[in-house]
């Protein structure tokens, strides 16, 4: 019992000297995937048809596919196409973390692309054609009344979307990157020894997304105006508008 | 060495794959029948290799064709991913694994050996276009078992360090040579490990890792691919030591009775040439072991 | 080019075969996995919502590890882990060592637990939307609780979630391909073994991803006609 206390301090040890590998792929493509997502939501509200259509090929393609087949498709595909191997672009493929972070910034900045643009939708029309009738236009517009709600109205799914992300950082282990799943197996390579080590991985992956989790529900609970009421009452100050 | 990925064994679902091969041996054998499922990873030419139609090809299913026989085995050979094979074995999804398993002091903790019934050399591959193409003594065979060790073979290890220092080598996850690896080169190299063996090729011949160390058997055919011809051998080959004793089959170690079945066809194909013809077929070199000249060569038996 | 030609044909050198041996292993794996993840969430929802303390408690404990996990590491765990267990538990109770689970089995079982635990939620929100005084009434005119569930939830709760069934039926489709490290030969890892032996990566994982396009675009318009054949009863 002792000899097994210790091995799993040890593998735990281990594990989570790669915390700090998963979490940078989650930063890197989470903050990546939601500028795009951003983009992608502006293109799906454009006039002309354009923008609009490479919006919903980008879902189509990136939300119909496996993650782990685009990773392996970056990765090993690209890896053969000339210009790409033989040019200035190898530095970056080159790296299995960079093509993890490519893969999964398109592939969930079409996920999160499709909560901002259902999000935008529920903005209430009232609010927007109460901040016409106030004199506001385009960005100030955007700024001072769509993003808000936009935001509150998203933040529940996007945190869940967020927790499927940091599961899916666990697929850069397929193409060798030493995350915590990735140690995890060399580790059960040397010691055989499954059950313990995975279910320290799996610890880890629990405690990182409950605290993910208790950040986003925090954040959440700070723009929830019904609670907020005071800091709303104070009316907006026009200033900006003269 | 090596094999890849596991894969599993399902016993009715890759026969309905037809990733199954079945042999019923003749009754020849004195001992009553028995039926056994036989683990490769149909991904390690040319050892064993997967036909776009499923069926599985080369020097193991050929020469377990005729082991079987001469054992009265009915066995069933299922491709598996290698590196889920061994638990495989344990977990009794499977009896046997001929994946050229080499016969190493560290597997011989987990697992038993069949006699070997081929033996080969690791050597190098890098890129033409790396400065590694140019290391030192190439050709030289190195026996680490060789005792004393020669000066010359001392002299070749340590510029062999001094050639990989800082340098990214890719191995199969839980290949042969990370005994090797790990008492000669830790620290001096980065080690990359993949899933399967297709898995590293791309990445060499990409040039996402320096080199690889793998057997000859793999690698010269290989090299002979009109899209590997960037790629070229180098540096020393290595036999003995870490690198173990021949190629044997994976058993149990409390399934004695199989390995003396499985280790006399061996040592009959070994005398009578049968190993010797299958070689010269699928390698274009002669494999054959010396089952009794080495005594490592026949350490590998079943321990008690 | 002729060379890709034939690699993808059903010549003696061509993959077409066992690229759709791939696919329909892919959708074997996925129906079954979804199938033990709907049962399963069935049972999860019903604890959570009917059952006693302790139960409502497991599933909930459930639901957030399910959901937490990386489903890589459900797989990599059952299939390494669950064989171990078997024999270890056969030793323990003197049973004869027992066949052990085929991957396609454990495949099916580790995708099914985890997409439990997303289509419990569903069935639990399914049940919530049910307006209360349907039960109340339900109650009044005598209804039993199997007919309350018959008559009143079932036929209700169907329409509600099948769109988000839909979702969880795309999620199992994809998280499917995450089975190639079992080594079973789905598509994923048909597309695998063929761009490594052929040394053709970009070809074939371009294939196999317009072959998931195939499957996700059928089975969502399926879902698509599913649900407005449900609602045909609500238009005008």
């Amino acid at each position: 019992m002792g000899e097994h206390l210790t091995f799993i301090a040890s593998v735990t040890a281990l594990l989570v000297r790669a915390v700090p590998v998963t979490l940078l792929i989650l930063a890197v493509s989470g903050v990546c995937a939601t500028a795009l997502a951003t983009g992608l939501t502006a293109m799906s509200v454009a006039r002309s048809p354009l923008p609009r259509l490479i919006q919903r090929t980008w879902t189509f393609l990136f939300r119909g596919t496996p993650l782990i087949l685009q990773i392996f498709m970056i990765y090993y595909g690209f890896a053969m196409v000339p210009w790409i191997r033989h040019g200035i672009l190898w530095t970056a493929f080159r790296d299995p973390v960079f093509c993890t972070c490519l893969a999964m910034t398109c592939c969930c900045s079409a996920y999160i692309a499709e909560i901002f643009r259902g999000a935008l939708a529920a903005v209430p029309r009232g609010e927007i054609e109460a901040g016409r009738a106030c004199g506001m236009t385009g960005f100030m517009l955007l700024r001072r009344v769509i993003a808000p709600s936009l935001v509150r109205i998203a933040l529940p799914s996007y945190s869940n979307e967020i927790i499927m992300m940091t599961k899916s950082t666990s697929l850069a282990s397929t193409i060798t990157v030493l995350d915590i799943t990735g140690v995890a197996q060399q580790v059960i390579a040397h010691s055989y020894r499954t059950l313990e080590v995975f279910c320290a991985a799996a610890a880890l992956y629990l405690l990182i997304n409950a605290g993910l989790s208790a950040l986003l529900a925090a954040l959440e609970r700070r723009l929830d105006v019904d609670r907020a009421v005071p800091s709303i009452s104070v009316p907006p100050t026009l200033e900006p508008l003269s | 060495m090596s094999r890849l990925p596991r894969a599993g064994v399902g016993f009715g679902l890759a026969a309905a794959l037809s990733l199954a091969a079945t042999w019923a041996g003749a009754a020849w054998a004195g001992e009553p029948q028995r039926a056994i499922v036989i683990g490769t990873e149909g991904a390690f030419p040319p050892w064993n290799i997967t036909r776009p139609d499923g069926t599985l090809i080369g020097f193991e299913p050929d020469l377990l064709q005729i082991l079987c026989q001469r054992a009265n085995l009915r066995c069933q050979l299922v491709a598996q991913d290698w590196d889920g094979m061994i638990g495989a074995l344990q977990a009794h999804k499977i009896d046997v694994i001929a994946d050229a398993l080499q016969i190493t002091p560290a597997r011989k903790a987990v697992l038993a050996f069949s006699l070997p019934y081929a033996i080969t050399t690791g050597v190098f591959v890098t890129q033409k276009d790396s400065p590694l193409a140019r290391m030192a003594n190439r050709g030289l065979v190195l026996d680490l078992d060789a005792s004393p060790t020669p000066e010359r073979q001392t002299e070749a290890l340590s510029a062999l360090r001094e050639e990989l220092r800082g340098k990214t080598l890719g191995v199969a996850i839980s290949s042969t040579y990370d005994g090797f690896l790990d008492k000669y080169l830790a620290g001096v190299i980065t080690i990359k490990s993949y899933r399967t063996m297709g898995e590293r090729d791309l990445d060499l011949l990409s040039g996402r890792i320096d080199l690889t160390l793998d057997d000859t058997t793999y690698l010269r055919p290989l090299l002979a691919a009109p899209d590997a011809r960037d790629l070229v051998l180098v540096g020393p080959e290595l036999i003995g030591g870490e690198l173990g004793a021949g190629e044997g089959f994976g058993l149990r170690k409390d399934d004695t009775a199989l390995a003396e079945r499985l280790n006399a066809a061996i040592r009959s194909a070994v005398e009578d040439g049968t190993v010797r013809r299958l070689s010269l077929k699928w390698f274009k070199a002669d494999a054959t072991p010396a089952l009794d000249a080495r005594p490592g060569a026949t350490g590998g038996g079943p321990q008690p | 080019m002729m060379d890709d030609l034939s690699l993808l044909g059903f010549g003696p050198d061509g993959w077409a075969p066992l690229l759709l041996k791939g696919c329909m292993l892919t959708l074997a794996v996925s129906a079954t996995s979804m199938a033990i993840g709907t049962v399963l969430g069935v049972l999860l929802a019903w604890a959570r919502l009917k059952g006693p303390r302790w139960l409502r408690r497991t599933a909930l404990v459930y639901g957030v590890v399910l959901r937490g996990v990386p489903e890589l590491l459900v797989i990599l765990l059952l299939y390494f882990g669950l064989p171990s267990l078997i024999l270890s538990l056969a030793e323990t109770f003197g049973w004869d060592a027992p066949g052990l689970p085929p991957p396609f089995l454990i495949g099916s079982l580790s995708v099914g637990l985890v997409s439990a635990a997303y289509q419990a939620e569903i069935f639990r929100g399914g049940v919530g939307a049910i307006a209360k005084g349907q039960f109340e009434a339900a109650r009044a005119m005598g209804f039993s609780d199997l007919q309350c569930f018959h008559r009143i939830v079932l036929p209700q709760v169907a329409r509600i979630v099948l769109p988000a069934l839909g979702n969880v039926w795309q999620f199992n489709l994809k998280d499917s391909a995450l089975i190639a490290v079992t080594g079973l030969s789905e598509l994923m890892r048909t597309s695998l073994v063929a761009a490594g032996s052929t040394r053709h990566p970009f070809l074939f994982f371009g294939v196999a991803m317009a072959l998931y396009l195939v499957l996700t675009t059928l089975s969502s318009t399926a879902f698509h006609y599913g649900g407005r054949y449900s609602n045909r009863w609500d238009r005008g």
